[in-house]
Parts: C-alpha cells; structure tokens; sequence
C-alpha cells in the first residue's frame, strides 16, 4: 500500500492512537435465525489518517461504527484503540457524530457541546471555556446561546461535531453526518471538516454514501460489500492536501471514483 | 379602489365574543326570548354579586375537589401512562385494552360512586380522577413514545450512566408531554367534578346550578355558569402561562400540532 | 410477545379480575352490600334483560343516540368541512373549538330544559350539542388530511370535480371518517347518558340512576355491565372497519 506524503508523522502534538480491529465477526438474532451481519473485519488505522468507509446499503457499517465507538459489542474479535481494548463508550478516546445532529432541544449550543462534560461532573468555568473553545473551532462562535430550533441544518451538525471533540478523543467516528444536508452545505461542510482536522490531528473514520464525498475527504477509502460485510479493498487516494473544489473535476480524481464504483457494483 | 382587507380572525373572534355579550343582554330585554330562557347578563352578574359569599364557598369546595381529582387523574395517568407507553411489552399488552374501556361513558359509574362514597367530596373526587385518568393516560403513553431514541443513543455514545440517562434525558424530554397531559387533566377533572356535582350533590358549584334551576331562578343558574366557565378559562390560561415559559425551546409549530394531538386523542365529553 | 400468547395473557388478566370481583365479596373482604359478587350481578343482568320496562327504556335511549347523532353528523360535517375549505372561517373558529372542548358542556343542560322542559327533545338536543363540535373538528381535520399533492396530481390528469372526490378525497378520507364516527359516539353516548342522569323520566341512564339511589346494587351493576359491553361492542365494530379501509395507511 502506497502512503501519502500527507504529513502524518509531522504534525506538532498528534495524539498517536490508533484504531485496530481484528478477526471481528457479527451476527444478530433475526426472525428466521441468525443473520451474519459482518465477516472477518481486519482494519489498521494509522494514527491521523482520515478513513473513509463506503458500501451499500445495508452493508453493516453503521453496525461497524457502533461496535467501533463501544454502543454494540461484537459477536467475536477484538477492537482496540490506542492499544486498549474498547468495550464501552468511551469519549475520551472515542468521539462520536451520528447523522441525526441529536442535539437536546431543551439545552442552547453551548450546553449541548458541554454536555459530555457534565456527565463527567466537571467543574462549570473549565466546562464553558471548553465547550466555548469548540464552538469557536467549528465556527459557531457567538451562537452558543442559541437553540437548536434556531440553528440550520449544517450549523445543528457542526454543534454536534464540536459536542464530539469536547473531550479531545485522539479518535473521532462519524456516521454520515452530512446525509441530511443539501448538496451545496455538504460541500461546504465536508471542506470545513478538513480544515478542523488539519487543525487538531484526529484520527477520522468517517461512513459515507457518497463516492465523491469518500474521494474528497479521505487518506484511505475502504470499501465493504453487501451483507455480510467484509472489506473488498482499500483504496489509497493519492491527491494533495489540502483538497480543493477543483480536484473534483481531474481524471485522477474520476479515476478513483470509478474504481470504488466498479468495486462496489460488481461484487455480490 | 383598493381592496378593503378583511379584518384578521383575531378580531373577528373579539367582535362575535362582544356580540354574544350584547345579544345576551338585549335578547331577554327587548322579549325576544322570555327571560326564564336566558336572564339579562347585568342581571345575572347583579346576583352573582348579591350571593358572592355563596357562590364563593361553593367554588371553593369545587376547586378543592378539582385539586385532588387532579393529582389522582394526573399522577397516575402520567406514571401508568409512562409505563404503558415506555415498556414495549407492557405497551402491546395493555394499550388495546385501555383503548376499548375508552369507549366506555364513564358518566355510567357514578352511580356506584355515590352508593360507595356517599354524596359527599369524596364521590366526585373519585369520579372525577377516573374520568381524567384514561385520556392522561393515553395522552401520556402516545407522547412518551415519540421521545427519540436517538437521545438516549448520543448519551450513552458520551459515557452516560443509566441514572444519567434518565435525569438528563428522559425527564427533560418527557416535559412537554406531561405538561400536555397535565392540561388535559386540568380541564377532564373540572369537567368530571362539576358534571358530578350537578348529578347528585349538596355542594359546589354544579349543586348550585342544579338547585337554583329547580326554583326556576334562571338569573342565579347563570350566574354559576359564569362561575364554572371563569374557573375553566383561567385553568387553560394558567397552564398555557406555565407551558410557554417551560417550553421556551420548543419550536411553535410543534406546539400547534402537539395542541390537536391531545384534544384528538384524548377528548373530553360532557 | 406474539398475537396468542397476548391474548392468553389478556384473558387471564381478565379471569383474574371475574374471579376477585367473584371472591372478595362472597368471603366478606369486601363488603357485599356495596359490591355484590358477581354471581348474583350476572343474575341480576339475566333478569332485568328481560323485563319489559329495561326494554322500553333500552328503546327510548337507543332513539335519542341515534337521533342526536343522525342530526350532529351532517351539521358538523358540513361546518367541519367548511372551516377546512375556507380558510379564513378556519382561523376564526379553530381557536375557539378549543376552547369548546375545555369546558364542561354539561353546564348548558339547564338551559336545554328550560328550552326543551324534559323529555325526548331536551335529551337529543343536549346530546347533539354535545356531539357538533368533536364532528366538526374531525370533519376539518379530515379533509385537511388529504394531501394537496394528490390533489394536485389528480387535477394535473384533468379529473372532474366528482372523480376527485370519489377517487382522492373518499379513499384518502375513509379511515380517518371512521374514526371520527366512532370517536363522535363516545361523545354522543355520553351526552345522553348525562341528560338522562341529570333530569329525565325515560331511558336507561335514569333506571340505573334510579337503581343507584334506591341501592339496589346487583340491577345497578347489571345495567353498567350491560351498556359498557354495548358501548365496547359498537366502538370494536368500527374499529375493525377501520383497520379494514385502513390497510395502505403507515
């Protein structure tokens, strides 16, 4: 597997924790007897990679995400991040964005990003400094007060992201999160969302439907079948950061896009 | 000539409010209808005036057996109705069957309720948290379920403790629904004691209707409607007080859909 | 749980619930004087079903439920629909709807026998008013329930008046009419029962008042068996014709 020169190792302060999945099976009871959900999961992230996990439909990724973030245990395999098994959230080591924003109606932004936090009863000014401070990196600053009746689709998703990093897990999972955007906010999402990784250095698994969505954001594309899932290939994407609109439209980029497409289209 | 904008139905409702007033001073006054049928407003509101004393005592014992109606009605509707609501396999179990009783007037106990209870509070206390209890409930059980589970999933993805999952997230989601089902309640239990009070009765409001319509004195049978009619307005408006400044993260239109929800599902009679 | 053990488990809940009502009485942990066993109340049920004054008075209450009905019905299907068409008469009488369903109705039956004096009128004309405004508000909600794009697609196609009626508004409208009907009922039923209470010579509502007063608990008991079991007889009936107009319902 060909590595990118994309400045891993050189970031200042990068948390070095990766994310190791081995032997990882997953069954679940269905109606007519055991469906297997998930085949022999073998996956190493890289610490500060951004990973990209696309299939279809069905394919058990989200499954995947679940088990990964510690919500779901795993009918065999181990999960390990940072070296230490994950059997129970944990968001400390690992942050995460679902697709609905899940934002509490009740609690402004501020409070909602704050929240992890007064689960672990910390005390109120680190809170608000905390909370305060990931509000600013994702670009809400001054809309901390706010409910999220308030807020927009892209800005309920971007408290969400700043609620995910809160804690500063070296890992952050997110599973679609930009699906229920329009086109254009997922664009302008997707650029942001790089610019805050560049920002701090997490390792990124990110599940996504779309190929042009994968290619743009990722290190590395890991493509899964249908069900049960299991990894058909994983595709290192070559382009320079930090990306650009412009990418979109060379052959390379056309060329990867193909290639996961095929991937995806021909495999049963 | 540009088109005269028609006035906003706020307006109009104000204008048919101030017309029925006048209409039901001017009825019985020109001898439209003879003043047994509908006594002068001024008349009636004179004689409230002249038995404010009576009148006063009356509702209080109303109100008194209205609050503790309340808690019966509201406290178990809310806590069964949770629990019916909350737990599938309770849910599937006994929800059909609380649908069915539903249908059921309850009006139709309260015979049994007086022979077990006599005439007194204790009657229409307990026929009044009967007749709240089953609308609560279902309000209760109906708005329950559409808490998201996807609260519940992003607390525990941040480490949330079973505790912590219900102080933090269950309860504060749950607020807009007991508040409805408390609104509902309010208004069932009001309508459950003085429905009860007219039937068979020696005290309150409604025994005060039923009295006064057996001498034929019209103008004091008014004069308890306005009472009962004052103590539902105020009710509504209270709780709608208590609601907004509760609810101030809701979105309004949430709470319109919300308002038909509870009266459809769980409806009031009498 | 699946479909027969729910049922199982549902009819043993009952049975528990016959054999306490059976057993508490008969061995004095309830006083049997104010609850009789339920023995003697089915006794009681087979004997008055019988009679021929709880067949008049069967009747007479029977008339005014479908009568009132027969008249609340039309008329607040007709405002209902208006309020949903129009939507200026809509905004004006929603709110006000509202606040109809908060106050206790029961409070104008002295006005209906004023009106009315006592008897058959009194009772349907209470009942009917009891009734209008839940028709109306269902009508209303009805109609509003047909969605504007299937409207749009069947006008887009050039359908009369009349197809898009019966092809787009009544299939669409069907369930939640049932639904309304039977909803409408409970209301009106109770609406009747509650004038017969309150001051009425005929009907069965005043026998079971009657029953009530004098004590004679086995009748009374009897007689709220026997228009419980109606009232859920009639409410399961529409509720299966429901389910049955409702299967392309989510």
């Amino acid at each position: 597997m060909q590595h990118v020169a994309n400045l891993t190792g050189e970031r200042s302060g990068a948390a070095k924790a990766a994310v190791e999945v081995r032997g990882l099976s997953h069954v679940y009871a269905g109606r007519d007897g055991a469906v297997p959900a998930l085949e022999n999961i073998e996956l190493k992230v890289p610490a500060g990679r951004f990973i990209v996990i696309v299939g279809p439909s069905g394919c058990g990724k989200t499954s995947l995400l679940m088990m990964l973030a510690g919500l779901r245990a795993p009918s065999a395999g181990t999960i390990l991040c940072d070296g230490r098994p994950i059997s129970q959230p944990d968001p400390t080591r690992v942050g995460v964005v679902f697709q609905e924003a899940s934002l509490y109606p009740w609690l402004t932004a501020v409070e909602n990003v704050e929240f992890p936090l007064v689960l672990k009863h910390a005390p109120r000014a680190e809170r608000r400094e905390r909370a305060g401070a990931m509000l600013n990196l994702v670009g809400l600053d001054g809309f901390g007060s706010r409910y999220p009746h308030e807020l927009s689709g892209g800005m309920k998703q971007r408290v969400s992201i700043a609620r995910g990093l809160v804690q500063d897990p070296p890992v952050l999972l997110m599973d679609e999160p930009f699906a229920a955007l329009d086109e254009q906010t997922r664009m302008t999402m997707g650029h942001e969302l790089l610019s805050i990784w560049s920002q701090t250095s997490k390792t990124v698994v990110f599940i996504t439907h779309s190929l042009t969505e994968a290619v743009y954001l990722a290190d590395e594309v890991v493509v899964m079948s249908a069900r049960p899932g299991r990894i058909l290939d994983r595709i290192t994407v070559d382009l320079p950061r930090p990306r650009t609109y412009q990418m979109m439209a060379t052959d390379v980029f056309g060329a990867l896009r193909e290639r996961i497409w095929l991937q995806i289209r021909t495999t049963p | 000539m540009t088109g005269m904008t028609r006035p906003s139905p706020r307006t109009v409702r104000r204008l048919i409010g101030v017309l029925i007033l006048v209409l039901w001073e001017a009825i019985p006054r020109l001898g439209i209808l003879p003043e047994l049928f509908i006594p002068p407003l001024t008349k009636t509101l004179h004689v409230l005036w002249l038995d404010r004393a009576i009148y006063a005592a009356a509702l209080l014992v109303t109100v008194y057996e209205v609050a503790i109606a309340m808690l019966i009605a509201c406290g178990a509707g809310i806590l069964i109705g949770s629990i019916v609501g909350g737990v599938a396999g309770v849910r599937r179990l006994m929800l059909p069957v609380f649908s069915s009783l539903y249908a059921v007037p309850i009006v139709i106990l309260y015979p049994v309720f007086t022979a077990w209870f006599g005439i007194g509070s204790e009657s229409k206390i307990v026929f009044a948290g009967v007749y709240g209890f089953f609308p609560v409930m279902l309000s209760t059980a109906a708005g329950i379920r559409t808490i998201d589970e996807q609260y519940l999933l992003a607390a525990r993805s941040m480490g949330a403790s079973l505790p912590q999952l219900i102080t933090r997230v269950v309860i504060p989601a749950s607020i807009p629904t007991v508040l409805s089902g408390l609104r509902l309640g309010g208004a069932l239990t009001i309508i459950g004691v003085v429905v009860s009070e007219m039937l068979t009765s020696a005290n309150g409001i409604g025994y005060l209707v039923t009295k006064n319509r057996t001498t034929l004195d019209s103008p004091r049978v008014f004069a308890a409607i306005i009472v009962i009619l004052a103590l539902s307005v105020v009710y509504d408006i209270a709780v709608r007080a208590i609601e907004r400044r509760t609810l101030v993260w809701q979105a309004a239109g949430r709470r319109d859909a919300g308002e038909r929800g509870a009266v459809l599902s769980a409806q009031a009679a009498a | 749980m699946r479909g027969t053990t729910l049922v199982i488990v549902r009819m043993a809940l009952l049975a528990a619930v016959l054999l306490l009502w059976e057993a508490l009485p008969r061995f004095g942990f309830v006083n049997p004087m104010l609850l009789p066993p339920l023995s003697d109340v089915l006794a009681a049920l087979a004997h008055i079903l019988v009679r021929a004054d709880v067949h008049q008075a069967l009747g007479v209450t029977a008339a005014e439920v479908v009568v009132a009905f027969a008249i609340a019905v039309p008329l607040g299907a007709a405002l209902g629909i208006l309020s949903a068409e129009n939507a200026y008469f809509g905004d004006i009488f929603k709110p006000m709807l509202f606040y109809v369903f908060s106050i206790p109705k029961s409070i104008f039956l002295p006005m209906f026998i004023l009106v009315f004096g006592i008897g058959f009128p009194q009772k349907v004309a209470y009942a009917t008013f009891s009734t209008l405004f839940i028709v109306i508000m269902s009508a209303s909600t009805a109609v509003e329930s047909v969605k504007a794009e299937h409207l749009l697609v069947a006008r887009s196609y050039g359908a009369t008046q009349i197809q898009i009626l019966r092809r787009v508004y009544l299939p669409s409208m069907l369930p939640i009419l049932l639904e309304a009907l039977r909803i409408s009922m409970i209301f009106n039923f109770t609406g009747v029962m509650i004038a017969e209470m309150y001051a009425s010579r005929l009907g069965i509502g005043r026998l079971i008042a009657d029953w009530g007063e004098s004590f004679e608990m086995t009748k009374l008991l009897a007689g709220v068996i026997l228009l419980a079991a109606a009232a859920m007889l009639f409410n399961e009936a529409v509720r299966s014709l429901e389910a049955r107009c409702s299967t392309w319902r989510t």
